[in-house]
C-alpha cells in the first residue's frame, strides 16, 4: 500500500519525465483533459489536468468532471509514476482499468506505454 | 416457372445471411435462405479435435462494443471466457527469442515506443473517416491513393516498429500493408475502435472466446429458421428485372438444378465470391468493378493440440510476435477447462501464399516447427495438428476478410451497399461498424433485411 504522499511524489517524478519527452509531448497536442485517479485499496482519489501538451500536478481529490477514471491500487500507482511498474501488463490482466470515450483511453494507454518505454 | 417462390431470397447462412434472413422471418415476410455448404456460418466454423475439444476454423472472439454479437450470445445463452493472458509473451526478432510483458514487444525498447506512437498516429488519423461514406472523409482522394505500406515507409523510421506494426496488420487484414488503402485501413481501424482495440486481447477484439464454439449463434439462428433453410444448395445464377429476381441453385453431384423466384434478393457473399454467380443481365459496370478491387485476403488457421498448456508452466501466455517463419503470430487457444493445451497460430499474407501449394500435413509441420521455435521441444509433439487454409476454401476463397485495394472507396464506394434494382447486399465488407467482424456481419444483415422489408412494404 502507498500512502498519498508517495503517489503524489511518485507523480511528480513522473510528471517531469513525461514533460521533457518530445514524444509525449507530441501525442498530447490537442488534448486537453481531466482525469481522475481512484485507489482502489485506499479509497483515494486525485486528479490530473493536461492541458497545452503538459500535464499539471497532481491535485488531491477529485475536481471537476472527468474525461477519463483510471482504478488501480494505491502500490500500483506509485510504481507506475516511479517507472517500475509496466502499465500495459496490468491493463491487459485487468488490474488497471480506464474509463471514458474510446479516443481517450486509447490515447491514455499508448501514451502510459511510451512514458515506460521511454525512459 | 420456378420451382419455388417466394417475397424474399437472402444467399449465403454466414452470420450476415442468418441475421437477415431471421429478421424478415419475424416481420412475417416469406424469406427463404439458401446456402452452398452443408453447414451455416460461413467464414466462422467450431470443429472439434479427436480428443473433444471444440476449436474454431474461423472467427472465434468477442470484444467489447460487439453489442449485436453479444446479444445474440445471449439469446442462445452461448458462455464465454476470457481469452489466456496470464504471463509474458515471446518475441522472435532477428533471429533470437525474448520474453515480454504487455501488449508490445519490447527487447529494443525505442522500437517499442516508435511502434505505439505510429498506432497511435494509425488511429487518431482514422478519426474524421465517416463510418456510412469514407470516400467523403478529408483528403479521401489522397488517402486512397496510398497505401498503408506507403505510409509505414513515409512516417516510420524505426524499422522495428514497421515490423510491429506489419505483423499486426497482416493478422487482422490477411494481407501486406502494402495491399491496403490507407483510406480503407483508416475506416476498418475506426470502424472496430482503433488498432489498439484490434490488437488487444484483454479490453480489445480478442478479449473473449465462446466456451461451445463461435459457430452456436449461426446454428442458434438457423434452428429457428427450420425449413427455410436450404442447405448445400449453392446459388450459380442469379437473373433479375424490374419484377424480382430468379435464382439457380444448383447442388453438386447429379442432382438437377432448381430455380427460386422471389420479389427481392439479399446477396450475403464477400463481394469478390459475389461476381462469380452468372448474372443476368450483368451487374453495372461500377458493381463488378468494385468487386474486382475487393480480394480476399490469406489466412491460415493451424491448431496444435497438446496434453496441457505446458508453456503456462514457463510464465507464458502463448502469443508469439515474430519477425520470422510461417507462423507470426500466435495465442493461447486451449479450452476453458485446461483439458487440453491448443496452440493457435496463423499464417498470414506472404507466408500463407508461399505455402499454398503444400500439403496441409506440411503446413501443419512447418506451423509446428515453428510453434517449437517459440515455446520449447515439449512444443514438437503435438497430439492432433488442425490446419484450416482459407483461401482454397471453396465458397470463401481466403480471409478473414476482403481487402480493398487503393482506388475502390474513392471510385466505387457507394456501390457497396447501393441495392441494384431487386438485389440487396449484405456480409461484413459492407458493415459500417466492426467491418470484418462477425458484429459487423449480422448489423449488415439487419441493415439489409430493413431495406427489403421496407421495399415490400411499398
Amino acid at each position: 500500500m502507498a500512502d498519498r504522499a508517495e503517489i503524489v511524489e511518485a507523480y511528480a517524478d513522473w510528471r517531469t519525465r513525461c514533460n521533457d519527452n518530445e514524444r509525449l509531448r507530441r501525442m498530447l497536442r490537442g488534448w486537453d483533459r481531466v482525469v481522475h485517479l481512484v485507489a482502489t485499496d485506499t479509497g483515494d482519489r486525485f486528479t490530473v489536468v493536461v492541458a497545452d501538451q503538459r500535464l499539471a500536478a497532481l491535485a488531491d481529490g477529485a475536481e471537476a468532471v472527468a474525461d477519463l477514471v483510471v482504478t488501480a491500487t494505491s502500490e500500483d500507482f506509485a510504481d507506475l509514476f516511479w517507472g517500475d511498474l509496466n502499465p500495459s501488463e496490468k491493463y491487459m490482466s485487468g488490474e488497471i482499468t480506464l474509463a471514458g470515450a474510446q479516443e481517450d483511453v486509447m490515447r491514455l494507454d499508448a501514451m502510459s506505454m511510451v512514458a515506460f518505454l521511454d525512459q | 416457372m420456378a420451382d419455388r417462390e417466394c417475397q424474399a431470397l437472402v444467399v449465403g447462412a454466414g452470420y450476415a445471411g442468418l441475421a437477415a434472413a431471421r429478421e424478415l422471418l419475424r416481420a412475417g415476410v416469406d424469406v427463404l435462405l439458401v446456402e452452398a455448404r452443408d453447414r451455416v456460418g460461413g467464414r466462422v466454423w467450431t470443429d472439434t479435435t479427436a480428443g473433444g475439444a471444440v476449436i474454431d476454423h474461423g472467427g472465434q472472439w468477442i470484444g467489447p462494443g460487439q453489442d449485436h454479437l453479444q446479444k445474440l450470445a445471449d439469446e442462445c445463452g452461448a458462455a464465454t471466457f476470457p481469452t489466456f493472458t496470464a504471463g509474458d509473451g515471446v518475441e522472435w526478432r532477428a533471429g533470437q527469442r525474448h520474453t515480454y510483458a504487455g501488449l508490445i514487444p519490447t527487447s529494443d525498447p525505442a522500437a517499442a515506443a516508435d511502434g505505439i506512437e505510429a498506432i497511435f498516429e494509425l488511429d487518431l488519423a482514422s478519426g474524421d473517416v465517416p463510418l456510412d461514406a469514407p470516400w467523403e472523409a478529408p483528403d479521401a482522394r489522397a488517402r486512397d491513393e496510398q497505401t498503408l505500406g506507403s505510409w509505414l515507409a513515409a512516417t516510420v523510421a524505426s524499422p522495428g516498429a514497421r515490423q510491429v506494426i506489419t505483423v499486426a496488420v497482416k493478422s487482422i487484414f490477411g494481407t501486406e500493408p502494402g495491399e491496403l488503402s490507407l483510406l480503407f485501413t483508416h475506416f476498418y481501424l475506426r470502424s472496430g475502435g482503433g488498432l489498439m482495440n484490434l490488437a488487444r486481447t484483454t479490453n480489445g477484439a480478442q478479449e473473449r472466446r465462446f466456451t461451445g464454439g463461435a459457430q452456436q449463434g449461426a446454428t442458434f439462428l438457423a434452428a429457428e429458421l427450420g425449413p427455410r433453410l436450404l442447405l448445400s444448395s449453392p446459388v450459380t445464377a442469379i437473373a433479375y428485372g424490374p419484377d424480382g429476381v430468379e435464382v439457380t441453385v444448383r447442388p453438386p453431384g447429379p442432382v438437377a438444378s432448381s430455380t427460386i423466384r422471389a420479389e427481392r434478393v439479399i446477396v450475403a457473399m464477400p463481394p469478390a465470391l459475389s461476381v462469380r454467380l452468372d448474372w443476368s443481365p450483368p451487374l453495372p459496370g461500377r458493381r463488378d468493378q468494385l468487386s474486382m478491387r475487393a480480394p480476399m485476403g490469406s489466412v491460415t488457421k493451424v491448431h496444435a493440440v497438446y496434453d496441457r498448456p505446458f508453456w503456462r508452466d514457463d510464465g507464458l501466455n502463448g502469443q508469439v510476435v515474430s519477425d520470422d517463419g510461417a507462423v507470426r503470430v500466435t495465442f493461447d487457444d486451449s479450452p476453458a477447462d485446461g483439458s487440453h493445451g491448443i496452440l493457435l497460430g496463423f499464417i498470414a499474407g506472404d507466408e500463407c501464399r508461399a505455402l499454398d501449394a503444400a500439403t496441409p500435413a506440411e503446413r501443419g509441420r512447418t506451423a509446428v516447427a515453428d510453434f517449437t521455435r517459440y515455446f520449447g521441444p515439449a512444443a514438437a509433439r503435438p497430439l492432433e495438428v488442425v490446419e484450416q487454409h482459407w483461401p482454397a476454401e471453396s465458397y470463401t476463397r481466403g480471409g478473414p476478410v476482403a481487402v480493398f485495394s487503393p482506388g475502390l472507396l474513392t471510385g466505387f464506394g457507394p456501390a457497396l451497399r447501393e441495392p441494384v434494382g431487386p438485389i440487396h447486399w449484405a456480409g461484413t465488407e459492407t458493415a459500417t461498424v466492426w467491418c470484418g467482424y462477425i458484429d459487423g456481419a449480422l448489423s449488415s444483415g439487419l441493415r439489409a433485411a430493413g431495406e427489403v422489408a421496407a421495399a415490400l412494404a411499398r
